[in-house]
């Protein structure tokens, strides 16, 4: 999974079917420290991130698909939790 | 889901039977640094890779899209596709604002 941070949302509206209805966040790949390392990404967010807030990213489809209720859908990243502290 | 700009389509002349018929984007993926300037036209070349996505959008040249990539590209086909990057979104708006 990615350690990722919130910088920003997107809108789209001509998408595949499934993500119709989903929050689609700009998460920035961070490292411990919270320095970012490689290009920014989406992912959905059933978890209700906000702006800035660190989170955890699967790139697992499988649960993702389950997420949509899409068998067919091709979402893959998806923000499983939001990050509290480090240690 | 990666952002990525297109630059360009695809004509394929011959390929496997499962991607006749198919419409083809070469996308060139943001980097960091190139990110804010992703609208700007003419689309700057980041320095990755292009890539090229299958699309059933409607993607043109200098739209911003979403790419994703992977196995899961092919999972919205009944058959077994053999391809790995697909169109799956194209970007009205971006609001970004780094740290």
């Amino acid at each position: 999974m990615l350690l990722a941070r919130i910088e920003g949302s997107l809108t789209s509206t001509r998408k595949h079917p499934s993500y119709l209805g989903w929050r689609l966040l700009i998460c920035q790949p961070v490292d411990g420290a919270g320095v970012p390392n490689g290009a920014p990404r989406a992912a959905i967010d059933p978890c209700g991130a906000a702006l800035h807030q660190t989170v955890i990213v699967s790139s697992d489809g499988a649960a993702a698909r389950l997420a949509v209720k899409d068998p067919l859908s091709p979402v893959r990243d998806m923000i499983v939790a939001i990050m509290d502290e480090t240690r | 889901m990666r952002f990525g700009t297109v630059i360009g389509r695809v004509i394929l002349s011959r390929s496997v039977p499962a991607l006749e018929g198919g419409r083809w984007l070469i996308v060139s993926p943001a980097t960091r640094e190139g990110f804010p300037s992703l609208a700007v036209r003419p689309p700057v070349l980041g320095a990755e890779p292009s890539v090229v996505a299958y699309d059933q959008l409607g993607g043109g040249v200098g739209d911003v899209v979403a790419i994703e990539e992977g196995r899961e590209a092919a999972m919205p086909f009944q058959k077994p596709t053999p391809i790995d990057a697909i169109n799956v979104a194209l970007v009205d708006a971006i609001h970004y604002s780094p740290l």
